[in-house]
């Protein structure tokens, strides 16, 4: 067992691989936070146009969901790696396709949560929000999604923690992650028990880093 | 955020059946981006790999940043910047076609079935396929090798050979050459077939070159070109100017002996036969 | 540049054969990681309610830690990692027998193990205590207890969330083949990479997740409302993937 392969790589993994500085493309957090942020914006769409009365707006809202929960993500970033730069005509980068594999594939879930949340706040809150004036849109802004969001963040926080780590998958199509860097690292050295057990650890503390927030987000809002 | 929003119009528009309709050729496209998007590998010293710094480096690279980019900045009248992508066997043809890559710049045998779906330049390397085995194993070539666990690369003309001429072989195929060669440390498989000078390069770069062996002679002939779309003759023809002006100028030669000289990552002489092969590849002024 | 449809190609030559032996390898290694995830899950859930302290903590670690560490980790960690440090006789059983299945096997079922657990656990935590302070009110012992009232509604209560996990330990067995695994998807690039026709090879493979996942999903809905308890209210989890 031999944990130099680790520390005479490590600015490579950590600096190159999880940060995304460096000579490659990639980068786990250069990947995760707007794939977070741009899933999450789509993801209350989808959740609200699954509630939405117009089944214009429910039927593809909801056939998006069914679609996207049946299939693998492998399946997904495939499609986008190999389909849409043929469809388009134009390359598109790694990042860009995985970019856009991850947010549309994770706002399915993102959104059913969202939908869970605004099912969760009680009818008597539209009913008073009404009762004073509002309208529905003014309803949903100011009174809904504020108490839904709320109710919502151990399921959305879980849900950003699978997120990270469906990032790895990145690897796959050749993004420069902290796997892939493990990866090269590997290739060349042959240690693979050090390089990845050390690469689950730093996943790991992500992770529970992110979990941890959570849990002080959630304390932090709960109402008074 | 801009990417996003013109991607979703792109989208629109494809599916509403108004597309791009002059397909661009490489040369104009190279010319408008300033940049040669090439497929190479990473885990095949000294060819394509990532040295213990961490850096990209290669003999097919520096022959595509050496050779071929100079010939088409002067063409094109521009300076033009290199941008690496990862290929391996099985994804370096769907890479050139669906246009993520515009050169595959690594091994890639020049054979006239894969001639059917892309271009090749000149050939750039002659080797062969051998087989690369612990230093205690008893084969000694494609002879040998019934019944024994052979690993190749998916996808590689070695792994095609062997499941034709020695089917009771039991080939196992790994998605690129660091996971066969894995295979082989760990004894999954009993050998590793690949060229001659990949065995080469893989046996120097290992952690304890002398564990290794290359046995065998060759059983296939290997000419190694760089591979490109079809009926792209502009871009091929300034590909292959530059190969030919490198070797002309001896840059080729100078660039072998960085890689494959004495003194160079993975020795490995070049015979006089190989070398009248090449200087005769370049057409006459 | 063009692209020429050639739907032919699923069922013509090899390609037929290779999606079947892709779906049948998807269900081997799901159905066998499945057992192993169901058996770890059940045991690290009951372990984490033991008094004893060390087991308690060891329970733990294994959820907290496998759970939280990307599945293509764990692949890349079982088959790469792993197989040096067995010993030799097992070692050499494995090389001759796929150990890149039975090393995709171990990590999913490993992984979602930990996934199991946390669901079990919720499923079983989310029993009221009334219906423990009931059943032994009407003089059941706490094996009768635990056999007649509190296991039947755990298992009813947990059918949602389970059917969830155990579908994604399906879609999860498409990361195996980043170490080779001939799976679905694995099989779906093979036929891409020798007959160049990626869209009628993805579409294949997509359809055919989607029929397996809808399809079991369906029937596990079914077979709920089957064995519903009247009064009993269902659990509504957002669905985790």
């Amino acid at each position: 067992m031999d944990f130099g392969v680790v520390v005479r790589n490590i600015n490579f993994l950590i600096i190159q691989g999880l940060l995304g500085f460096g000579n490659f493309v990639g980068g786990t957090l250069r990947l995760a936070i707007p794939a977070i942020v741009l899933g999450f914006i789509l993801g209350i769409f989808v959740g609200l146009g699954r509630l939405a009365r117009s089944s214009r707006i429910r039927v593809p809202a909801t056939v998006y969901v069914e679609f996207f929960r049946g299939v693998p993500l492998v399946m997904v970033i495939f499609w986008f790696w190999f389909i849409i730069p043929v469809l388009l005509r134009v390359p598109i980068p790694e990042y860009g396709v995985a970019l856009t594999a991850f947010v549309v594939f994770e706002a399915a879930y993102l959104g059913e949560i969202v939908r869970a949340g605004i099912q969760s706040v009680p009818r008597g809150q539209v009913e008073a929000a009404t009762a004073t004036g509002l309208t529905s849109a003014q309803v949903m802004g100011f009174v809904i999604l504020p108490q839904a969001l709320r109710n919502m963040i151990p399921a959305l926080v879980t849900q950003f923690i699978v997120l990270f780590k469906d990032t790895s998958l990145a690897s796959i199509i050749g993004y420069v992650d902290l796997t892939k860097a493990a990866q090269i690292v590997n290739n060349r050295e042959i240690r693979p028990f050090e390089l990845y057990l050390f690469i689950a650890v730093v996943y790991w503390l992500c992770t529970y880093g992110m979990s941890h927030y959570a849990r002080y987000l959630e304390r932090r809002l709960a109402p008074a | 955020m801009k990417r996003a929003v013109s991607f979703l119009w792109a989208v629109a528009f494809v599916l509403g059946g108004v597309g791009p309709g002059v397909a661009e050729t490489t040369l104009e496209k190279i010319a408008r981006t300033g940049t040669l998007t090439i497929g190479t590998r990473t885990g095949s010293p000294p060819f394509a790999y990532v040295n213990k710094q961490n850096a990209w480096v290669g003999f097919s690279i520096d022959l595509v940043e050496q050779a071929i980019v100079p010939a088409i900045s002067r063409k094109l009248g521009k300076p033009i910047k290199v941008e690496k992508k990862e290929s391996t066997p099985q994804t370096r043809i769907p890479l050139l076609t669906s246009n993520a890559v515009d050169l595959i710049a690594e091994t890639m045998t020049d054979t006239r079935p894969r001639r059917e779906s892309v271009d090749f330049s000149l050939t750039f390397f002659v080797t062969g396929a051998q087989f690369l085995v612990k230093k205690a194993s008893p084969i000694k070539g494609i002879g040998s090798i019934a019944g024994k666990r052979v690993a190749a690369q998916q996808g590689s003309t070695n792994a095609r050979i062997i499941r034709e001429r020695v089917p009771n072989a039991r080939l196992q195929e790994f998605p690129d050459q660091p996971a066969a060669f894995q295979a082989l440390v760990q004894g999954q498989a009993d050998a590793y077939t690949n060229d001659g000078i990949q065995l080469a390069g893989l046996k120097a770069k290992a952690p304890k070159p002398d564990d290794w062996k290359i046995v065998g002679d060759f059983y296939s002939y290997e000419p190694y070109g760089m591979a490109m779309r079809r009926n792209d003759s502009d871009f091929r023809h300034m590909v292959n100017t530059g190969l030919m002006e490198a070797i002309e100028s001896g840059k080729y030669f100078e660039l072998y002996d960085k890689w494959f000289g004495p003194k160079g990552e993975v020795p490995y002489p070049l015979t006089a036969e190989n070398k009248r092969f090449l200087q005769m590849q370049v057409a006459p002024k | 540049m063009n692209y020429q449809f050639d739907w032919s190609v699923l069922w013509t030559g090899q390609s037929g054969q290779w999606l079947l032996q892709g779906i049948i390898t998807t269900l081997e290694i799901s159905a066998l990681s499945w057992a192993l995830a169901a058996a770890l899950g059940v045991l690290s859930g009951a372990l984490r309610t033991v008094p004893l302290w060390p087991l308690r903590a060891l329970a733990t670690f294994y959820v907290e830690f496998f759970r939280n560490v990307p599945l293509l980790v764990w692949m890349f960690f079982w088959y790469f990692g792993v197989p040096p440090l067995l010993p030799g006789p097992l070692r050499e059983w494995l090389f001759n027998h796929a150990a890149e299945f039975w090393a995709g096997m171990f990590a999913l079922g490993v992984y979602h193990g930990a996934r199991f657990s946390e669901v079990i656990r919720s499923g079983i935590q989310s029993i009221p205590k009334s219906q423990f302070e009931a059943a032994a009110s009407t003089g059941l012992t706490t094996t009768q207890a635990y056999r007649l009232v509190i296991i039947p509604i755990a298992l009813r209560l947990i059918i949602p969330p389970m059917t969830n996990e155990s579908l994604n330990l399906l879609k999860n067995s498409s990361v195996a083949l980043t170490i080779s695994v001939a799976e679905l998807t694995f099989q779906t690039r093979q036929i891409e990479t020798y007959t160049a026709k990626a869209f009628e090879a993805l579409t294949a493979g997509t359809a055919i997740y989607l029929a397996l996942c809808l399809g079991i999903a369906s029937v596990m809905s079914w077979v709920e409302q089957r064995v519903a308890i009247p009064g009993m209210i269902a659990r509504v989890s957002p669905a985790e993937h």
